[in-house]
């Protein structure tokens, strides 16, 4: 079974071209961040209340990904909220992605190429190996959202994290996505980890708006 | 820790949770509603005597409506006690959850 971490990540995989859609941007990396906790309180490594992450188990996941930032974690009992974690291993957010990318390609799910813009500049993309994971993905998320059934966890953490990023943009219409904007939001809230990476996002949005604004 | 008892009143099974809803009491917890939701066509989670309710424990009960929504068992939740009712009330669980001020039965 795939982690939350690389299963956002293959949802960013533009399945024509093999581009990575926007994950170097701020939103879906704090999704990346979100996913990675999501992991954890899914393998029974930490909890969380509605403020604060308490690290439950210091064990290995089997996942050296998830395994580097529990023991980042359990090395910093100074940070306690779920956002101050969120921004910590937000510094790390490139580590991340590119950890995922390897194990999805070393699954056979995606296959790497490089090449050349104009001749100078490297392109890297990643082609789908195998549709059928990230089709599975997407007809998770689909059903999570059009359907009235209560999901089951993993889905329901899927779509939170998917949301803030913009990728559920790549599995609905606009107007579908429109249509069910108040499960979409139900489902967002059910979770202390989206409800803060959301925040997170909002924030930082904020801040980088007004740093335009003055630059202009 | 949690504890789990239960008794028959009026139709309804209920389950009356003791303690802390958290990681090591999630599995407890989901197993206990789910056994219940099986074997009976009405079940009322009694949270009266529930101190805290984690993320985990929140998991637990979401995933307990999901297995009575497709029983089409009636489930509801009870009595919740402030601190667990503020947990509820942030997640917005009203929203797949019949929470009730009191017992159905």
């Amino acid at each position: 079974m795939l982690t939350m971490l690389e299963e956002v990540v293959l949802l960013a995989v533009d399945e024509k071209s093999g581009c990575l859609r926007s994950t170097r941007e701020f939103a879906t990396a704090y999704a990346l961040v979100g996913a990675v906790f999501f992991d954890l309180a899914l393998a029974r490594k930490i909890d969380t209340c509605t403020e604060e992450v308490h690290i439950i188990d210091r064990g290995s996941t089997g996942n050296a990904t998830l395994d580097r930032v529990l023991a980042h974690m359990a090395s910093r009992p100074d940070l306690k909220t779920v956002r101050s974690w969120i921004e910590e291993i937000f510094q790390r957010r490139d580590d991340l992605e590119g950890a995922a990318l390897e194990s999805l390609i070393a699954q056979g799910i995606l296959r790497h190429e490089k090449s050349k813009l104009l001749w100078v500049i490297d392109v890297e993309r990643f082609p789908l190996a195998d549709n059928e994971p990230q089709q599975d993905v997407r007809v998770r998320l689909s059903r999570a959202i059009l359907s009235d059934a209560i999901p089951q966890t993993r889905d329901i953490m899927l779509v939170s994290i998917a949301e803030p990023c913009g990728l559920l943009g790549y599995v609905l219409s606009e107007s579908a996505l429109a249509l069910r904007w108040p499960r979409i939001q139900m489902l967002c809230n059910l979770e202390t980890i989206s409800r803060k990476v959301t925040e997170a996002i909002f924030e930082l949005d904020g801040t980088l708006r007004q740093a335009m604004t003055k630059m202009v | 820790m949690i504890h789990v008892t239960e008794e028959t009143k009026s139709g309804w099974r209920v389950l009356s949770v003791r303690g802390r809803a958290d990681a090591d009491a999630a599995d407890v917890l989901e197993a206990a509603l789910r056994a219940a939701i099986d074997q009976h066509p009405k079940v009322a989670a009694d949270f009266s005597a529930l101190d805290y309710v984690s993320s985990a424990g929140l998991r637990a009960v979401i995933q307990g409506a999901r297995a009575a929504e497709a029983r089409q068992v009636e489930f509801a939740v009870c009595s919740l006690s402030p601190n667990v009712r503020k947990v509820f009330d942030m997640s917005g669980l009203h929203h797949i959850l019949r929470i009730h001020g009191e017992l159905p039965c």
